[in-house]
């Protein structure tokens, strides 16, 4: 029997066929915890910048392929920008050039391994 | 007073909404009972949009039989699936045709 | 009209390899400059909130789990309303409304999340690896009983097998049945037996 059920979105796998669970433990590094904690603080009572719900529309629309090919925390991080810059909140080029700066530093600072 | 007890047996809709919906596809069309009832909460679509004002709406547990979501897979008579549904994506199965 | 939708059958866990992470560690540091620079929060607050994002831990579950054991009334409360009796321990709880499903002889308890990770991070921290995974989030729904196998849990027939999923507003514990000689532990030989597998419902049997 089939019905229209409407739109599926492709986080929305409940009931799909998969292979084994990866059992595998990973740490939860400094970074991943700075994406929590930053998302946290602008979506507390004080600043109500960017909501879970918006987050997760975020991960939400930005295409499968995306979806698929990034972490869970890499995903969360880049939702967030996409809902900041979204509502105004920065600039994809404030953005970028501090990411740029950022780089040019940790080159500077990383010696040979 | 809510629209629906524990015991109610009631069907989820299928809203056609695109966008962020907190009802995964596998619920939809199908009939559950009510379990219990979670309160009000902001309704996950509004504040996807960045809309904090809107309508709180009433959230229910509702429970769907195993066997009957998944006729193809092993599952005790007995087992269920149990998840949150808002108001909104609810009707009572006497407004609605009959489907499992 | 069927919809038709993409299936994996093995598909891997995404995991960031080292140039991803410093990619990820330089991104992240850098929103965090903008947000500063535009006074939206301050270095301090991050660091605040970070440590407090590292204190939750299963040490907290296994504390609420080993008191439900030994104290009735503490039990009924905690089934009642989660989140009050989870803050009664000292143990601060973000979520809006914690429910605690209690296994039994006849029914056995599975936590899930289908969308996306719902789990409750204030009182357990992070959710493991596998529980995000898209595998577990897509067949835990669908066959559960192959899913507890896979955790080397063979549920008989006879126990009933809830599955919540934890798509709305509510976060679940499950309350896994005391071991058979409970009157011979004290609370920290309790705590030390309860695993994070037990409160996602992965595991059952306690000691």
């Amino acid at each position: 029997m089939t019905e229209d059920k409407g739109p599926r979105g492709y986080h929305d796998v409940g009931g799909d066929t998969a292979g084994e669970i990866p059992k595998v433990e990973l740490p939860w590094l400094h970074w991943e915890k700075k994406v929590e904690a930053i998302r946290g603080l602008l979506g507390d009572g004080t600043r109500r910048i960017v909501s879970l719900d918006e987050v997760r529309r975020g991960f939400e629309s930005f295409g499968i392929e995306k979806y698929n090919a990034l972490s869970f925390y890499r995903r969360r991080l880049e939702a967030m920008t996409d809902i900041l810059v979204e509502k105004g909140v920065l600039s994809r080029q404030e953005l970028d050039a501090a990411v740029a700066s950022g780089r040019a530093r940790w080159r500077e600072t990383s010696g040979s391994e | 007073m809510t629209r629906f007890c524990e015991g109610d047996l009631v069907r989820v809709l299928a809203l056609g909404k695109a966008g962020h919906v907190r009802i995964p596809h596998y619920v939809r069309q199908r009939t559950g009972e009510v379990v219990g009832y979670c309160g009000t909460y902001l309704n996950p679509e509004d504040l996807a949009v960045g809309i904090t004002g809107g309508k709180a709406v009433d959230l229910y547990r509702v429970a769907f039989a195993q066997p009957t979501l998944w006729p193809d897979e092993v599952h005790a008579a007995h087992d269920r699936l149990i998840i949150e549904i808002y108001d909104p994506w609810l009707a009572p199965l006497s407004e609605t045709s009959n489907a499992p | 009209m069927p919809h038709d939708h993409h299936h994996e059958e093995h598909e891997a866990l995404i995991i960031e390899d080292e140039a991803g992470n410093i990619e990820a560690q330089i991104i992240v540091d850098a929103l965090q400059e903008v947000l500063i620079s535009k006074g939206l929060l301050t270095a301090h607050e991050v660091t605040a909130a970070i440590a407090k994002l590292e204190s939750p831990g299963i040490h907290l579950g296994a504390k609420v789990v080993a008191k439900a054991w030994t104290d009735p009334a503490y039990k009924q409360r905690l089934l009642q309303d989660g989140r009050a009796a989870v803050q009664e321990l000292d143990i601060p709880v973000t979520e809006a409304r914690i429910i605690v499903v209690e296994n039994t002889p006849v029914r056995h308890n599975l936590i899930t999340c289908t969308l996306c990770s719902c789990y409750p991070r204030s009182i357990l921290g992070q959710p493991p690896s596998w529980y995000i995974s898209k595998a577990y989030r897509a067949r835990s729904v669908r066959e559960p009983r192959r899913v507890l196998a896979e955790f080397g849990l063979d549920l008989p027939m006879e126990v009933q097998l809830d599955v919540h999923d934890s798509n709305a507003d509510m976060r679940y514990l499950v309350l896994p049945e005391p071991p058979t000689d409970l009157a011979s532990y004290g609370s920290a030989g309790l705590e030390a037996m309860i695993s994070r597998d037990h409160l996602i419902g992965v595991a059952r049997r306690v000691g």
